[in-house]
């Protein structure tokens, strides 16, 4: 009776439980499988797919404080630059091992994030957003002008020889693989539910027992342990930071668009989009130059528009069509 | 060394006063909510709530839980002070509340609804997934939402929010229990499975404090009703004699009415007056 009844929970029509989908996450651990096998099939790409897994990990660590706990954060490209700047810095000491970088770069965006948590978190909606994009305006201009962090000039990154550059690969690979289960775990378990429960309605959650400010900071600690891991191994593979690169746009809106495409709050999602878009953008990108920021503009208005809930949530659709039509708010209007 | 007589538990429950509301204010801008409102809430009783609209009940219920933090006055549970306590950490002291306007976690279902309240309620999140998953289970075949415990909290209707929001707070395991509006939009079959299931909860060691417009009910339920108008404890007691009292009648149905009742309270005195001095002509 228990064990069933809490399978029945996870498995509940349409969404699926907090962990969303079954079908897509199987899917999703698949094809991350299938990636692993990159530097032995297709050794010419592996930058080209190490970006990617650079781009889920990223995703990974926005949904869990704006899928999750429903904190829409424009910021998180701070933790991924300061991640970057935490491989640099270890350079810079001689210290060259990635495990050492990703586990710095985690602790101190944790730290980081707790910090500026305690002021930032207490504010909802838009305020919040815009307080955390002016927080990371303001650490890339801070970072930018220090010469602890090498100023504008940036630093460079010591790297493997080439022969065992695949590590870095790998290494993408296993902070992607990592920022997966983290978010499974925490969906599984009684975090996500008060993530969950604070997102659908603070007031409610809190007297339910669950402290908003304590569960918020926790998310937000693990978002940008994420982001940040993501940035050390970025700075390892790229040999070479600077403020434009550690704290560009890229870093904060792709994340932002990958997993709306995909699905918010579920742990298939942000896979899901992040394969898809980051696919997409690579041959638009070549074929086009310039012309595949526009087509994320268009992703962004026909997702928000057509498919607020994501793809993963297509896949587990009862009802086909009309469940689909029902859930849009220009079809209501 | 003498043995000392274990104190008489029936005794000491009987008058064991659980909440403590002592002179409670509450002021939003220039106005003020509540004022000077004070009464004990005594264990295993159940206390009616009740006043016009915009009276004050429901900001009450919000300081007593936690939501609010009284301008004035001091909220006393078992002896210690919970004013300044934040509403998360009321539910861990064992007061559960429900809310007038319903909030359920709509993307989630009503089973997790319920075992996200056994999860971090009463126990602080010291409770296991399973257990509260199994907690949540009994609970919704008390309140009547088992067979459609899967489905979302989105889909419910208003009667069946209304459970689950008992659900809820059940799930946090309280000893004092504050139901605001609960009954509101049920119908009368509805209405008398709900009393039998308060009675049920109560008799289980629960205190009830009910905040409820419909009078048949909370008369039916309470041991004792207080009143409240514009902010201000206007009666006390036993529900037959606070229902009788004239303050409260002019709170509810206004000063007019009081003073037509009076005046034709007096024409039928002066009537009888009349009748008593000139008997009938009979005896003449």
């Amino acid at each position: 009776m228990s064990t069933a009844s809490t399978g029945a929970a996870l498995r509940r029509i349409g969404l699926g439980g907090i962990t969303g989908n079954r079908t897509a996450l199987f899917i999703s651990l698949g094809l991350m499988a299938l990636l692993l096998l990159v530097p032995m099939v297709l050794p010419g790409y592996q930058t080209l797919f190490r970006t990617i897994l650079i781009f889920v990990a990223l995703s990974y660590g926005w949904n869990m404080i704006g899928g999750y706990t429903g904190y829409v954060s424009f910021g998180n490209m701070v933790f991924f630059g300061l991640g970057s700047y935490c491989a640099a810095l270890l350079s810079a000491q001689h210290v060259d091992n990635v495990v050492a970088d990703v586990a710095l770069a985690m602790v101190v965006n944790a730290a980081f994030a707790a910090l500026i948590g305690l002021p930032v978190l207490r504010l909802k909606g838009h305020y919040f957003g815009i307080a955390t994009l002016g927080t990371a305006l303001a650490v890339t201009d801070i970072v930018g002008n220090l010469d602890f962090f090498g100023g504008t000039g940036g630093l460079k990154v010591t790297q493997v020889d080439e022969a065992h550059f695949s590590i870095y690969y790998y290494a993408a690979w296993l902070v992607a693989a990592g920022a997966i289960a983290i978010t499974f775990l925490v969906a599984r378990s009684k975090l996500g539910y008060a993530f969950v429960a604070i997102r659908e309605n603070e007031d409610a959650a809190a007297v339910l027992g669950i402290s908003a400010t304590k569960y918020k900071i926790i998310a937000w600690a693990i978002s940008a342990a994420i982001a940040g891991a993501a940035g050390a191994v970025y700075a390892r593979g790229n040999g070479f930071i600077d403020p434009s690169i550690a704290f560009a746009e890229d870093f904060n809106v792709y994340p932002i668009v990958m997993t709306l495409l995909g699905g918010t709050g579920t742990v298939a999602g942000p896979f899901v989009g992040a394969l898809i878009l980051s696919g997409v953008n690579e041959l638009l990108g070549h074929t086009f130059l310039k012309l595949h920021s526009l087509f994320f503009g268009a992703v962004i208005v026909l997702v928000v528009l057509l498919l607020p809930r994501g793809l993963v949530w297509l896949i587990g659709l009862r009802g086909g069509m009309r469940t689909w039509l029902k859930s849009l708010e220009i079809y209501k209007a | 060394m003498s043995v000392q007589p274990a104190p008489s538990t029936a005794t000491a429950a009987a008058h064991e006063v659980a909440l403590r509301i002592s002179d409670v204010g509450m002021r939003f801008g220039g106005l003020w909510a509540l004022s000077e409102v004070s009464f004990d809430v005594e264990r295993g009783s159940v206390v009616g709530l009740i006043g016009p609209n915009g009276s004050g009940k429901t900001t009450l219920m919000n300081v007593i839980s936690g939501v609010y933090k009284p301008t004035t006055g001091e909220v006393t549970y078992a002896g210690k002070r919970i004013a300044d306590v934040p509403a998360h950490d009321v539910c861990h002291l064992g007061i559960a509340r429900t809310f007038q306007i319903v909030k359920p976690f709509a993307s989630l279902s009503v089973r997790e609804n319920v075992a996200v309240g056994a999860m971090y309620g009463r126990y602080g999140g010291k409770r296991s997934t399973r257990a509260s998953f199994e907690r949540a289970q009994e609970l919704l075949e008390i309140v009547g939402l088992a067979r459609i415990a899967d489905r979302a909290a989105s889909e419910l209707t208003i009667p069946d929010r209304k459970r689950l929001e008992v659900a809820k707070a059940l799930a946090l395991d309280p000893d004092v229990l504050l139901l605001d509006e609960v009954m509101a939009g049920l119908n009368a079959t509805e209405v008398d499975e709900a009393l039998e299931l308060l009675r049920d909860v109560n008799k289980r060691g629960v205190t009830l404090i009910v905040v409820e417009h419909l009078m048949k009910a909370i008369v039916s339920i309470s041991t004792t009703i207080v009143v409240l108008a514009e902010g201000k404890k206007i009666a006390q007691g036993a529900p037959s004699t606070v229902l009788a009292s004239p303050q409260v009648i002019e709170a509810y149905l206004g000063s007019r009415w009081v003073k037509r009742q009076e005046q034709l309270k007096e024409i039928e005195a002066q009537r009888a007056e009349a009748v008593r001095i000139q008997p009938p002509e009979a005896t003449a």
